[in-house]
Protein backbone atom coordinates (compact mmCIF):
# COMPACT_ATOMS: atom_id res chain seq x y z
CA UNK A 1 0.00 0.00 0.00
CA UNK A 2 1.21 3.50 -0.78
CA UNK A 3 0.92 5.49 2.32
CA UNK A 4 2.46 8.76 0.58
CA UNK A 5 0.58 11.78 1.10
CA UNK A 6 -0.71 14.05 -1.53
CA UNK A 7 -1.34 17.25 -0.52
CA UNK A 8 -2.71 20.48 -2.59
CA UNK A 9 -2.58 23.95 -1.37
CA UNK A 10 -4.93 26.24 -3.51
CA UNK A 11 -4.87 29.70 -3.29
CA UNK A 12 -7.03 32.19 -5.04
CA UNK A 13 -4.68 35.38 -6.45
CA UNK A 14 -5.51 38.47 -5.42
CA UNK A 15 -8.62 37.25 -3.71
CA UNK A 16 -10.34 40.18 -3.30
CA UNK A 17 -9.16 42.16 -6.87
CA UNK A 18 -10.28 39.23 -8.49
CA UNK A 19 -13.56 38.41 -7.44
CA UNK A 20 -14.61 42.46 -8.31
CA UNK A 21 -12.79 41.80 -11.51
CA UNK A 22 -15.07 38.80 -12.51
CA UNK A 23 -18.46 40.54 -11.51
CA UNK A 24 -17.22 43.50 -13.75
CA UNK A 25 -14.17 42.14 -16.81
CA UNK A 26 -13.63 46.14 -17.47
CA UNK A 27 -11.62 46.40 -14.29
CA UNK A 28 -9.07 44.32 -15.43
CA UNK A 29 -7.88 47.00 -18.26
CA UNK A 30 -7.48 49.62 -15.66
CA UNK A 31 -4.91 49.25 -12.53
CA UNK A 32 -7.67 48.77 -9.83
CA UNK A 33 -7.54 48.00 -5.82
CA UNK A 34 -9.87 47.33 -3.15
CA UNK A 35 -9.41 49.08 -0.06
CA UNK A 36 -11.11 51.10 2.77
CA UNK A 37 -12.75 54.61 2.73
CA UNK A 38 -10.55 57.16 3.18
CA UNK A 39 -13.03 59.29 4.76
CA UNK A 40 -13.52 56.37 7.62
CA UNK A 41 -9.75 55.86 7.68
CA UNK A 42 -8.99 52.91 6.96
CA UNK A 43 -8.04 53.74 4.26
CA UNK A 44 -5.12 51.03 2.71
CA UNK A 45 -4.85 48.81 0.21
CA UNK A 46 -6.58 45.07 0.59
CA UNK A 47 -5.86 44.08 -2.69
CA UNK A 48 -4.72 45.10 -6.16
CA UNK A 49 -4.90 43.46 -9.92
CA UNK A 50 -1.86 43.10 -12.01
CA UNK A 51 -1.86 46.42 -13.61
CA UNK A 52 -2.03 48.30 -10.48
CA UNK A 53 0.77 45.84 -9.54
CA UNK A 54 2.85 47.21 -12.41
CA UNK A 55 2.89 50.69 -10.35
CA UNK A 56 4.56 49.09 -7.53
CA UNK A 57 0.98 49.12 -5.17
CA UNK A 58 1.41 47.13 -2.49
CA UNK A 59 -1.25 45.53 -0.31
CA UNK A 60 -1.04 47.68 3.07
CA UNK A 61 -0.20 50.51 0.92
CA UNK A 62 -2.20 53.79 2.52
CA UNK A 63 -4.77 54.99 0.01
CA UNK A 64 -2.53 58.33 -0.26
CA UNK A 65 0.43 56.49 -1.09
CA UNK A 66 -1.82 54.29 -3.69
CA UNK A 67 -2.62 57.47 -5.31
CA UNK A 68 0.72 58.86 -5.49
CA UNK A 69 2.10 56.18 -7.57
CA UNK A 70 -1.22 56.13 -9.65
CA UNK A 71 -2.87 58.75 -9.61
CA UNK A 72 -5.43 56.55 -12.07
CA UNK A 73 -5.95 53.71 -9.97
CA UNK A 74 -9.39 52.95 -9.43
CA UNK A 75 -10.45 52.04 -6.27
CA UNK A 76 -13.37 49.75 -5.36
CA UNK A 77 -14.79 49.89 -1.47
CA UNK A 78 -14.49 45.72 0.24
CA UNK A 79 -17.83 43.72 -0.16
CA UNK A 80 -16.91 41.21 2.19
CA UNK A 81 -20.04 39.62 2.04
CA UNK A 82 -19.80 38.66 -1.89
CA UNK A 83 -15.72 37.72 -0.99
CA UNK A 84 -17.04 35.09 1.53
CA UNK A 85 -20.16 33.88 -0.68
CA UNK A 86 -17.85 33.59 -3.67
CA UNK A 87 -14.80 31.68 -1.90
CA UNK A 88 -17.06 29.42 -0.07
CA UNK A 89 -18.07 28.67 -3.74
CA UNK A 90 -14.51 27.48 -5.05
CA UNK A 91 -13.90 25.38 -1.46
CA UNK A 92 -17.70 23.67 -2.71
CA UNK A 93 -15.57 22.37 -5.69
CA UNK A 94 -12.37 21.26 -3.50
CA UNK A 95 -15.30 19.37 -1.04
CA UNK A 96 -16.24 17.11 -4.28
CA UNK A 97 -12.77 15.56 -3.95
CA UNK A 98 -12.00 14.92 -0.71
CA UNK A 99 -13.38 15.68 2.93
CA UNK A 100 -10.01 16.83 4.27
CA UNK A 101 -10.03 20.44 3.18
CA UNK A 102 -8.69 23.04 5.72
CA UNK A 103 -9.54 26.71 5.34
CA UNK A 104 -6.28 29.26 5.47
CA UNK A 105 -8.10 32.51 5.94
CA UNK A 106 -10.53 33.58 2.98
CA UNK A 107 -8.51 32.63 -0.13
CA UNK A 108 -6.44 29.43 0.93
CA UNK A 109 -7.16 26.09 1.64
CA UNK A 110 -5.21 22.57 2.05
CA UNK A 111 -7.20 19.78 0.29
CA UNK A 112 -5.72 16.12 1.25
CA UNK A 113 -6.33 13.96 -1.94
CA UNK A 114 -3.91 11.16 -0.71
CA UNK A 115 -7.21 8.90 -0.47
CA UNK A 116 -8.50 9.91 -3.58
CA UNK A 117 -6.13 9.51 -6.04
CA UNK A 118 -7.58 6.06 -6.78
CA UNK A 119 -10.73 7.64 -8.46
CA UNK A 120 -9.23 11.00 -9.76
CA UNK A 121 -5.52 10.24 -10.32
CA UNK A 122 -2.04 11.87 -9.78
CA UNK A 123 -2.16 14.78 -7.77
CA UNK A 124 -1.10 16.59 -10.58
CA UNK A 125 -4.36 15.81 -12.52
CA UNK A 126 -6.24 16.68 -9.88
CA UNK A 127 -5.13 20.00 -9.36
CA UNK A 128 -5.56 20.90 -13.02
CA UNK A 129 -9.05 19.55 -12.94
CA UNK A 130 -9.88 21.67 -9.74
CA UNK A 131 -8.15 24.48 -11.86
CA UNK A 132 -10.05 24.03 -14.77
CA UNK A 133 -12.95 23.78 -12.72
CA UNK A 134 -12.73 26.86 -11.04
CA UNK A 135 -12.53 28.85 -14.00
CA UNK A 136 -15.45 27.35 -16.11
CA UNK A 137 -17.84 27.58 -12.95
CA UNK A 138 -16.77 31.12 -11.36
CA UNK A 139 -14.70 32.49 -13.20
CA UNK A 140 -11.60 32.50 -10.93
CA UNK A 141 -7.86 31.57 -11.19
CA UNK A 142 -6.53 29.93 -8.63
CA UNK A 143 -2.40 29.18 -8.00
CA UNK A 144 -1.67 25.39 -6.79
CA UNK A 145 0.63 23.41 -5.03
CA UNK A 146 0.85 19.83 -5.28
CA UNK A 147 3.59 17.80 -2.71
CA UNK A 148 4.02 15.51 0.07
CA UNK A 149 3.25 17.55 3.10
CA UNK A 150 1.76 21.21 3.92
CA UNK A 151 4.79 22.99 4.21
CA UNK A 152 6.05 22.57 0.55
CA UNK A 153 2.59 22.67 -1.11
CA UNK A 154 2.05 25.87 0.64
CA UNK A 155 5.13 27.30 -1.08
CA UNK A 156 4.36 25.21 -4.50
CA UNK A 157 1.37 27.53 -4.89
CA UNK A 158 3.56 30.70 -3.72
CA UNK A 159 5.43 30.07 -6.92
CA UNK A 160 3.65 30.76 -9.54
CA UNK A 161 1.17 33.72 -9.75
CA UNK A 162 -1.17 33.89 -11.33
CA UNK A 163 -3.05 30.52 -12.41
CA UNK A 164 -0.08 28.32 -11.57
CA UNK A 165 0.65 24.92 -10.64
CA UNK A 166 3.64 23.70 -9.43
CA UNK A 167 4.24 19.86 -8.16
CA UNK A 168 7.07 19.30 -5.43
CA UNK A 169 8.00 15.81 -4.69
CA UNK A 170 10.67 13.64 -3.12
CA UNK A 171 12.73 14.00 -6.37
CA UNK A 172 12.93 17.75 -6.83
CA UNK A 173 12.50 19.49 -3.69
CA UNK A 174 16.26 20.46 -2.98
CA UNK A 175 16.10 21.55 -6.40
CA UNK A 176 13.13 23.83 -6.55
CA UNK A 177 12.75 25.02 -2.40
CA UNK A 178 16.02 25.27 -1.63
CA UNK A 179 17.51 27.87 -3.32
CA UNK A 180 14.45 30.37 -1.41
CA UNK A 181 14.73 33.15 0.66
CA UNK A 182 13.95 31.09 3.89
CA UNK A 183 11.23 33.60 5.01
CA UNK A 184 9.39 31.98 2.63
CA UNK A 185 8.70 29.32 4.62
CA UNK A 186 5.93 29.38 6.71
CA UNK A 187 6.22 30.30 9.98
CA UNK A 188 9.46 32.56 9.16
CA UNK A 189 8.55 35.85 9.99
CA UNK A 190 11.04 39.04 10.27
CA UNK A 191 12.31 38.27 13.56
CA UNK A 192 12.81 34.38 13.06
CA UNK A 193 14.46 35.51 9.87
CA UNK A 194 16.81 38.10 11.49
CA UNK A 195 18.02 35.26 14.02
CA UNK A 196 18.70 33.12 11.05
CA UNK A 197 20.56 35.45 9.05
CA UNK A 198 23.02 35.63 12.05
CA UNK A 199 23.64 32.18 11.88
CA UNK A 200 24.32 33.09 8.04
CA UNK A 201 21.16 31.04 7.25
CA UNK A 202 19.83 33.13 3.65
CA UNK A 203 18.12 30.19 2.33
CA UNK A 204 15.98 27.08 3.31
CA UNK A 205 18.71 24.73 1.95
CA UNK A 206 20.70 26.37 4.36
CA UNK A 207 18.29 26.04 7.12
CA UNK A 208 17.78 22.49 5.97
CA UNK A 209 21.77 21.29 5.93
CA UNK A 210 22.17 23.43 9.46
CA UNK A 211 23.41 21.37 12.25
CA UNK A 212 19.92 20.84 14.28
CA UNK A 213 20.97 20.97 17.66
CA UNK A 214 22.77 24.50 17.50
CA UNK A 215 19.17 25.61 15.86
CA UNK A 216 17.23 23.96 19.00
CA UNK A 217 20.04 25.29 21.64
CA UNK A 218 19.30 29.00 19.95
CA UNK A 219 15.77 29.00 19.13
CA UNK A 220 14.18 25.58 20.84
CA UNK A 221 11.46 24.34 19.49
CA UNK A 222 10.37 26.17 17.21
CA UNK A 223 13.92 25.89 15.42
CA UNK A 224 13.79 22.01 15.50
CA UNK A 225 10.61 22.42 13.96
CA UNK A 226 11.77 24.75 11.10
CA UNK A 227 14.25 22.74 10.10
CA UNK A 228 12.43 19.79 10.04
CA UNK A 229 10.11 21.82 7.41
CA UNK A 230 13.08 22.90 5.37
CA UNK A 231 14.17 19.24 5.15
CA UNK A 232 10.10 18.28 4.18
CA UNK A 233 9.74 16.40 7.40
CA UNK A 234 5.91 17.78 8.38
CA UNK A 235 3.11 15.10 8.81
CA UNK A 236 0.73 17.80 10.22
CA UNK A 237 -2.86 16.36 8.69
CA UNK A 238 -5.22 18.44 6.69
CA UNK A 239 -8.06 18.71 9.29
CA UNK A 240 -11.76 17.74 8.00
CA UNK A 241 -13.98 19.81 6.41
CA UNK A 242 -16.09 21.89 9.16
CA UNK A 243 -13.44 21.43 11.83
CA UNK A 244 -12.96 23.84 13.49
CA UNK A 245 -10.22 24.79 16.66
CA UNK A 246 -11.64 26.18 19.74
CA UNK A 247 -11.12 30.45 19.96
CA UNK A 248 -8.21 30.77 21.70
CA UNK A 249 -9.12 34.03 22.69
CA UNK A 250 -11.90 36.95 21.51
CA UNK A 251 -11.08 40.28 20.73
CA UNK A 252 -12.50 43.36 18.58
CA UNK A 253 -10.59 46.26 17.33
CA UNK A 254 -11.36 49.52 15.79
CA UNK A 255 -9.75 52.66 13.89
CA UNK A 256 -11.71 55.24 14.88
CA UNK A 257 -12.93 58.40 12.47
CA UNK A 258 -11.02 60.40 14.78
CA UNK A 259 -8.06 60.64 16.73
CA UNK A 260 -8.52 60.12 20.57
CA UNK A 261 -6.89 62.40 22.66
CA UNK A 262 -7.99 61.35 26.69
CA UNK A 263 -8.78 59.00 29.04
CA UNK A 264 -12.45 59.86 28.38
CA UNK A 265 -12.14 59.24 24.57
CA UNK A 266 -10.71 56.02 24.86
CA UNK A 267 -13.14 55.01 27.78
CA UNK A 268 -15.81 55.38 25.37
CA UNK A 269 -14.45 53.34 22.34
CA UNK A 270 -13.54 50.50 25.16
CA UNK A 271 -17.00 50.32 26.32
CA UNK A 272 -18.66 49.67 22.64
CA UNK A 273 -15.57 46.97 22.38
CA UNK A 274 -15.54 45.70 25.76
CA UNK A 275 -19.79 44.89 25.33
CA UNK A 276 -18.82 43.16 22.24
CA UNK A 277 -16.56 40.86 23.38
CA UNK A 278 -18.21 39.97 26.26
CA UNK A 279 -21.61 39.42 24.16
CA UNK A 280 -18.87 37.23 22.05
CA UNK A 281 -17.70 35.34 25.15
CA UNK A 282 -21.71 34.53 26.49
CA UNK A 283 -22.44 33.67 23.15
CA UNK A 284 -19.62 31.28 23.26
CA UNK A 285 -20.68 30.04 27.05
CA UNK A 286 -17.09 30.90 27.92
CA UNK A 287 -15.52 33.40 30.47
CA UNK A 288 -11.87 34.70 29.73
CA UNK A 289 -9.68 35.89 32.75
CA UNK A 290 -6.49 37.70 30.62
CA UNK A 291 -7.40 41.18 29.52
CA UNK A 292 -5.06 42.42 26.60
CA UNK A 293 -5.19 45.78 25.06
CA UNK A 294 -3.62 46.86 22.12
CA UNK A 295 -2.86 50.94 22.13
CA UNK A 296 -1.55 52.46 18.43
CA UNK A 297 -0.83 56.33 18.57
CA UNK A 298 -1.45 58.65 15.09
CA UNK A 299 2.27 57.76 13.71
CA UNK A 300 1.62 54.26 14.40
CA UNK A 301 3.80 53.07 17.04
CA UNK A 302 1.95 49.92 18.85
CA UNK A 303 2.07 48.50 21.97
CA UNK A 304 0.19 46.21 24.14
CA UNK A 305 -0.29 45.08 27.69
CA UNK A 306 -2.53 42.91 29.57
CA UNK A 307 -3.15 41.77 33.03
CA UNK A 308 -5.13 38.43 34.43
CA UNK A 309 -8.23 39.23 36.19
CA UNK A 310 -8.71 37.33 40.11
CA UNK A 311 -11.49 35.68 38.55
CA UNK A 312 -12.94 34.84 35.11
CA UNK A 313 -15.66 36.76 33.28
CA UNK A 314 -17.77 37.79 30.36
CA UNK A 315 -19.55 41.07 31.81
CA UNK A 316 -18.64 44.16 29.89
CA UNK A 317 -18.07 46.32 33.05
CA UNK A 318 -15.36 44.34 34.54
CA UNK A 319 -13.26 43.87 31.38
CA UNK A 320 -13.93 47.33 30.85
CA UNK A 321 -12.29 48.43 34.46
CA UNK A 322 -9.20 46.31 33.55
CA UNK A 323 -8.95 47.65 30.28
CA UNK A 324 -9.14 51.35 31.85
CA UNK A 325 -6.54 50.85 34.38
CA UNK A 326 -4.10 49.34 31.98
CA UNK A 327 -4.51 52.39 29.69
CA UNK A 328 -3.91 54.94 32.87
CA UNK A 329 -1.00 52.81 33.32
CA UNK A 330 0.86 52.42 30.43
CA UNK A 331 -0.44 55.13 27.97
CA UNK A 332 0.26 59.00 28.43
CA UNK A 333 -1.28 60.52 25.39
CA UNK A 334 1.91 62.01 24.29
CA UNK A 335 0.79 61.64 21.18
CA UNK A 336 -2.93 60.62 20.54
CA UNK A 337 -4.36 57.37 19.60
CA UNK A 338 -5.33 55.95 16.32
CA UNK A 339 -6.90 52.55 16.80
CA UNK A 340 -7.38 50.54 19.99
CA UNK A 341 -8.08 46.66 20.57
CA UNK A 342 -9.19 44.63 23.60
CA UNK A 343 -8.56 40.89 23.46
CA UNK A 344 -10.07 38.53 26.22
CA UNK A 345 -8.14 35.07 26.61
CA UNK A 346 -7.60 32.02 28.96
CA UNK A 347 -10.94 30.86 27.84
CA UNK A 348 -12.61 28.72 30.14
CA UNK A 349 -16.32 26.77 30.13
CA UNK A 350 -17.54 28.12 33.70
CA UNK A 351 -18.47 25.39 36.07
CA UNK A 352 -22.10 25.26 36.82
CA UNK A 353 -21.72 26.51 39.94
CA UNK A 354 -19.87 30.25 40.32
CA UNK A 355 -17.75 30.76 42.91
CA UNK A 356 -18.91 33.75 44.19
CA UNK A 357 -15.51 35.71 46.33
CA UNK A 358 -16.14 36.56 49.85
CA UNK A 359 -15.19 39.94 49.76
CA UNK A 360 -15.66 41.38 46.55
CA UNK A 361 -18.77 42.59 44.74
CA UNK A 362 -21.78 40.56 44.74
CA UNK A 363 -23.80 42.30 42.29
CA UNK A 364 -22.56 40.38 39.21
CA UNK A 365 -25.54 38.12 39.05
CA UNK A 366 -27.11 41.26 38.44
CA UNK A 367 -25.12 42.89 36.34
CA UNK A 368 -24.66 39.81 33.87
CA UNK A 369 -28.85 39.82 33.60
CA UNK A 370 -28.71 43.04 32.93
CA UNK A 371 -25.91 42.58 30.18
CA UNK A 372 -27.97 39.12 28.64
CA UNK A 373 -31.11 41.35 28.48
CA UNK A 374 -29.21 44.21 26.48
CA UNK A 375 -28.35 41.08 23.97
CA UNK A 376 -31.41 39.66 23.83
CA UNK A 377 -33.03 43.06 22.66
CA UNK A 378 -30.32 43.38 20.11
CA UNK A 379 -30.54 40.06 18.48
CA UNK A 380 -33.76 40.73 18.43
CA UNK A 381 -34.48 44.47 17.14
CA UNK A 382 -31.05 45.40 16.24
CA UNK A 383 -27.86 46.86 17.68
CA UNK A 384 -28.49 50.34 17.90
CA UNK A 385 -31.90 50.10 19.65
CA UNK A 386 -30.19 50.08 22.95
CA UNK A 387 -27.04 51.44 23.79
CA UNK A 388 -25.75 53.29 26.89
CA UNK A 389 -25.96 57.37 27.51
CA UNK A 390 -22.33 57.56 27.08
CA UNK A 391 -22.49 56.38 23.54
CA UNK A 392 -24.46 59.59 22.70
CA UNK A 393 -21.14 61.49 24.24
CA UNK A 394 -19.32 61.26 21.17
CA UNK A 395 -21.14 59.64 18.18
CA UNK A 396 -18.27 59.72 15.96
CA UNK A 397 -15.86 57.51 18.18
CA UNK A 398 -18.82 55.28 19.18
CA UNK A 399 -21.13 54.36 15.96
CA UNK A 400 -19.75 51.59 15.16
CA UNK A 401 -20.65 47.95 15.58
CA UNK A 402 -17.68 45.70 16.28
CA UNK A 403 -19.60 42.31 16.49
CA UNK A 404 -20.90 42.63 13.33
CA UNK A 405 -18.74 44.32 10.79
CA UNK A 406 -16.09 42.32 11.71
CA UNK A 407 -17.02 39.10 10.17
CA UNK A 408 -12.78 38.09 8.89
CA UNK A 409 -10.35 37.23 10.91
CA UNK A 410 -6.34 36.45 10.67
CA UNK A 411 -5.69 32.75 11.22
CA UNK A 412 -2.76 31.42 12.30
CA UNK A 413 -1.07 27.90 11.27
CA UNK A 414 -0.58 25.53 13.73
CA UNK B 1 -15.82 38.91 -35.30
CA UNK B 2 -16.42 39.70 -31.86
CA UNK B 3 -19.38 40.68 -31.04
CA UNK B 4 -19.41 43.43 -27.81
CA UNK B 5 -21.91 41.58 -25.34
CA UNK B 6 -23.61 43.28 -22.18
CA UNK B 7 -24.54 42.45 -18.98
CA UNK B 8 -27.97 43.48 -18.69
CA UNK B 9 -30.32 42.52 -15.31
CA UNK B 10 -33.97 41.83 -15.80
CA UNK B 11 -36.75 41.04 -13.79
CA UNK B 12 -37.78 37.18 -14.21
CA UNK B 13 -40.56 34.71 -13.37
CA UNK B 14 -39.82 31.77 -11.67
CA UNK B 15 -41.21 28.52 -10.18
CA UNK B 16 -40.15 26.52 -7.03
CA UNK B 17 -40.80 23.57 -7.15
CA UNK B 18 -41.25 21.55 -3.75
CA UNK B 19 -37.36 20.26 -3.70
CA UNK B 20 -36.61 23.63 -3.57
CA UNK B 21 -35.57 23.82 -7.40
CA UNK B 22 -35.75 27.84 -8.68
CA UNK B 23 -36.93 27.43 -12.70
CA UNK B 24 -37.49 30.23 -14.28
CA UNK B 25 -40.67 31.10 -16.54
CA UNK B 26 -41.01 34.34 -18.24
CA UNK B 27 -38.49 37.51 -18.20
CA UNK B 28 -40.75 40.32 -17.69
CA UNK B 29 -39.06 43.05 -20.28
CA UNK B 30 -41.39 45.92 -18.93
CA UNK B 31 -44.77 46.71 -17.91
CA UNK B 32 -46.25 45.28 -20.71
CA UNK B 33 -43.66 42.87 -22.59
CA UNK B 34 -43.13 39.45 -21.55
CA UNK B 35 -41.13 36.66 -22.93
CA UNK B 36 -42.04 33.19 -22.11
CA UNK B 37 -38.97 30.72 -21.52
CA UNK B 38 -40.42 28.01 -23.96
CA UNK B 39 -37.64 25.34 -22.52
CA UNK B 40 -34.30 25.12 -20.40
CA UNK B 41 -31.50 22.92 -22.35
CA UNK B 42 -29.01 22.79 -19.97
CA UNK B 43 -28.24 24.01 -16.33
CA UNK B 44 -24.78 24.48 -14.96
CA UNK B 45 -22.71 26.54 -13.01
CA UNK B 46 -21.02 28.91 -14.86
CA UNK B 47 -19.00 32.39 -15.39
CA UNK B 48 -20.03 34.33 -18.02
CA UNK B 49 -18.00 36.52 -20.16
CA UNK B 50 -20.01 39.54 -19.24
CA UNK B 51 -19.18 39.29 -16.02
CA UNK B 52 -20.45 37.39 -12.89
CA UNK B 53 -20.81 33.87 -12.53
CA UNK B 54 -23.45 31.60 -11.28
CA UNK B 55 -26.09 28.77 -12.02
CA UNK B 56 -25.95 29.12 -16.13
CA UNK B 57 -28.99 28.22 -17.69
CA UNK B 58 -29.35 27.72 -21.72
CA UNK B 59 -33.37 28.71 -22.10
CA UNK B 60 -35.16 28.34 -25.61
CA UNK B 61 -37.22 32.06 -25.65
CA UNK B 62 -39.36 32.73 -28.96
CA UNK B 63 -37.36 29.89 -30.74
CA UNK B 64 -33.84 31.31 -30.37
CA UNK B 65 -30.90 30.19 -27.47
CA UNK B 66 -30.77 32.77 -25.20
CA UNK B 67 -28.58 32.49 -21.63
CA UNK B 68 -29.74 33.34 -18.33
CA UNK B 69 -27.51 33.35 -15.31
CA UNK B 70 -28.85 33.17 -11.54
CA UNK B 71 -26.11 35.28 -9.63
CA UNK B 72 -27.14 34.63 -5.96
CA UNK B 73 -30.21 36.64 -5.73
CA UNK B 74 -30.84 37.89 -9.08
CA UNK B 75 -31.01 37.35 -12.88
CA UNK B 76 -28.62 38.78 -15.65
CA UNK B 77 -29.05 38.13 -19.89
CA UNK B 78 -25.97 38.56 -21.91
CA UNK B 79 -27.20 41.16 -24.34
CA UNK B 80 -26.38 42.58 -27.40
CA UNK B 81 -28.03 45.92 -26.26
CA UNK B 82 -26.37 47.64 -22.83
Amino acid sequence: MDNRRVVLHCDINHCYAQIEEMKVPELRKVPMAVGGHETTRHGIILAKNDLAKEYHIKTGDSLREAYAKCPQLVVIPPNYDEYLYYSEKVKDIYRKYTDRVESFGLDEAWIDVSASSKIYGSGEAIAREIKKKVYEQLGLTISVGVSFNKVFAKLGSDMIKPDGLVVIDEENYQRLVWPLPVEELIYIGRATKRKLNEFGIKTIGDLAVFRADLIESRMGKVGLMIHEFANGIDDKSVAFTGYQDEAKSVGNGITTIRDMHSLKDVELVFRVLAESVASRLREMGVQGQVVTIGLRDNELHGLSRQRKLAEPTCLADEILAMAMQLTREHYSFILPLRSISLTMSDLQKPSAVEQLSFFTDHGKIKQRVLDETVDAIRSRYGFTKIKRCSMLLDDELTNFNPKADHIIFPVSFL
Amino acid sequence: MVIAMYKKYVDVITMVDKHGEVKPLAIQWDEIKRYPIERVVDIRWAASPVGGSGLRFTCQIAGHERILFYERNRWFIESLQP
